[in-house]
């Protein structure tokens, strides 16, 4: 580890990874009194080396694993993979399946955007009722997802070439009674927590994040769009559905915590939006291109699929040659960006040792995801 | 502008500089850089064809053709274009430049690829373990070769 700022005040704190809410992660701190100097995150607390594990199992074999990357938002990251084998292989993917795996994506988005929502607010220290209000809510979408798919969480439902089951019969009014539920409660959230003076107190100004700053240290996600930056790949580069749906990318000019939570709070509202497009528009048609699991590419090729995820923007690199099995898979993923500029951020403005927890969880961390 | 454009106007620049180029896919650039001009053109990249935004960096080992791919992964904010910018280095000690003078969120990814590659980098001021224990003695685990021999003893 780099040594400590030689200095007489400075003090270096080991924070996490038993920490309630440093997650699997070990942050070291050079703090003077309540001052945080410098911040060093050391990662790696649960690698288990996915990129390898890709690289011996069949394509198929494989949608497994990835999954485990980020529970709370396994449609996503799982649909990331998927990709990249259909792009590898040229499967063409039907219209229908397209639009079921936008909904579940957007589905996964909620359900990871309202358990960050939950910790954002846990964070702060006053708003217990806010995560349980979550975690609550949360059920409405994975009684969703375990009606759909079997399992309410990784679901293991993208197959290359489309999805595994149809939707069942009354789905769709689901989906749209769901919306309704969740969209009131949009409304308590709002009132109990953005608008909460002492939550405005904690966040409103803290780790200030500028557009220069997010570009230049490659944030991404919702911390890159607080900063007032509007990336998203599901408009700049669509897949699945995104094309034919309409919802906006969401923004905040404001670049502190506070900024990134408010563009969580409203991209869940535009999820809504487009889980009720796919309930009343969604094409009938096939679900999926049949594709033998034990598919091989005919000559090498390398492919590069970018997915939207709750986080941020995933991006697969997946290298193939005449094999059941990939040869490489890289994984560029979004936490391990955004942890980057968690690091910087002590440089960047004043943070003090108490809001760490509260900056920490504005990058909305998951270290499965950044130590892969 | 569309890809083929800049990849031209990329060409043009720095032709003595690059091994090749193409366009990868839709919206996706691979230049493979020679080692002599590695950092000035990945410096041009980013200051006159706009890949401000790093995103990452890790290898490829090609086992049969003895030599371990660095690839470097930067966006282009404005056009909405990812670039691929590549090295090719012998697998047997790796050895070049950092790039995290030009891209500093290089840190974290280079750091990674050391690790798991082997590749030493030359310049770079926080080589501190990464993803693996500190202690580990198992070899580079994503090289081909790696046989798993366990982690510490």
């Amino acid at each position: 580890m780099t040594d400590p700022i030689i200095k007489p005040d400075v003090m270096r704190i080991s924070w996490g990874p038993q920490h309630p809410m440093s997650g699997q992660t070990r942050i070291l701190l050079d703090v003077d009194g309540e001052k945080v100097h410098r911040i060093i995150a050391d990662l790696g607390f649960t690698h288990r080396g996915i990129e390898k594990i890709l690289e011996n199992r069949t394509f198929f074999q494989g949608i497994i694993p990835i999954e485990r990357m980020v529970m709370a938002d396994t449609a996503n990251i799982g649909l990331s993979y998927v990709t990249a084998i259909e792009k590898a292989l040229g499967i063409e993917v039907p219209e229908r399946a397209n639009w079921i795996r936008s909904l579940m994506c957007e589905m996964a988005r909620i359900n990871s955007h309202l358990y960050a929502f939950g910790l954002q607010a846990e964070s702060t220290g006053y708003f217990p009722a806010v995560f349980l209000w979550t975690t609550t809510d949360r059920t409405i979408l994975l009684d969703l997802f375990e009606e759909l798919t079997g399992a309410r969480w990784s679901y293991n439902f993208f197959m290359p070439g489309g999805v595994h089951k149809d939707l069942p019969e009354g789905f769709q009014a689901k989906v749209v009674k769901g919306v309704e539920y969740l969209r009131r409660r949009f409304e308590d959230y709002w009132v109990a927590m953005v608008e909460n003076a002492v939550f405005e107190v904690r966040c409103d100004g803290l780790a200030v994040l500028k557009p220069e700053d997010a570009i230049r240290l490659g944030a991404t996600g919702p911390v890159l769009r607080g900063s007032g930056i509007p990336m998203d790949v599901r408009k700049d580069e669509p897949y699945a559905a995104y094309a034919d749906l309409d919802f906006d990318v969401i923004t905040e000019p404001a670049c502190d915590v506070m900024a990134r939570t408010k563009v969580r709070y409203r991209e869940i509202g535009e999820s809504l939006k487009i889980m009720e497009q796919v309930a009343n528009e969604i094409p009938g048609g096939e679900i999926a291109t049949k594709t033998s699991p034990f598919v091989r590419p005919k000559q090498p090729a390398e492919v590069m699929s970018r997915v939207e995820t709750a986080r941020g923007e995933i991006g697969i690199h997946m290298f193939t040659e005449a094999a059941p099995n990939p040869y490489r898979v890289k994984i560029n993923s979004p936490t391990l960006r955004n942890m980057y500029v968690f690091e910087r951020m002590a440089e960047l403005s004043e943070i003090l040792m108490a809001d760490i927890p509260v900056v920490i969880n504005s990058i909305d961390p998951w270290y499965l995801d950044s130590d892969r | 502008m569309s890809e083929e454009a800049i990849l031209a106007q990329i060409m043009e620049a720095h032709s003595d500089k690059i091994e090749s180029a193409k366009v990868l896919q839709p919206r996706c650039l691979s230049v493979v850089a020679k080692m002599d001009g590695l950092v000035e053109v990945a410096e041009s990249l980013k200051t006159r064809f706009g890949f401000t935004m790093p995103v990452a960096c890790g290898g490829v080992d090609y086992l049969n053709d003895q030599r371990i791919q660095m690839i470097y992964y930067a966006h282009n904010p404005e056009q909405k274009i990812m670039l691929t910018y590549r090295v090719n280095l012998p697998r047997d000690g790796p050895k070049m430049p950092t790039l995290t003078m030009v891209w500093g969120a290089m840190d974290f990814h280079e750091r990674e690829a050391h690790e798991m590659f082997g590749i030493e980098f030359e310049g770079h001021t926080n080589m501190i373990p990464f993803l693996l224990p500190p202690d580990w003695r198992g070899g580079h685990p994503l090289r081909k070769d790696f046989k798993g021999e366990g982690a510490t003893q």
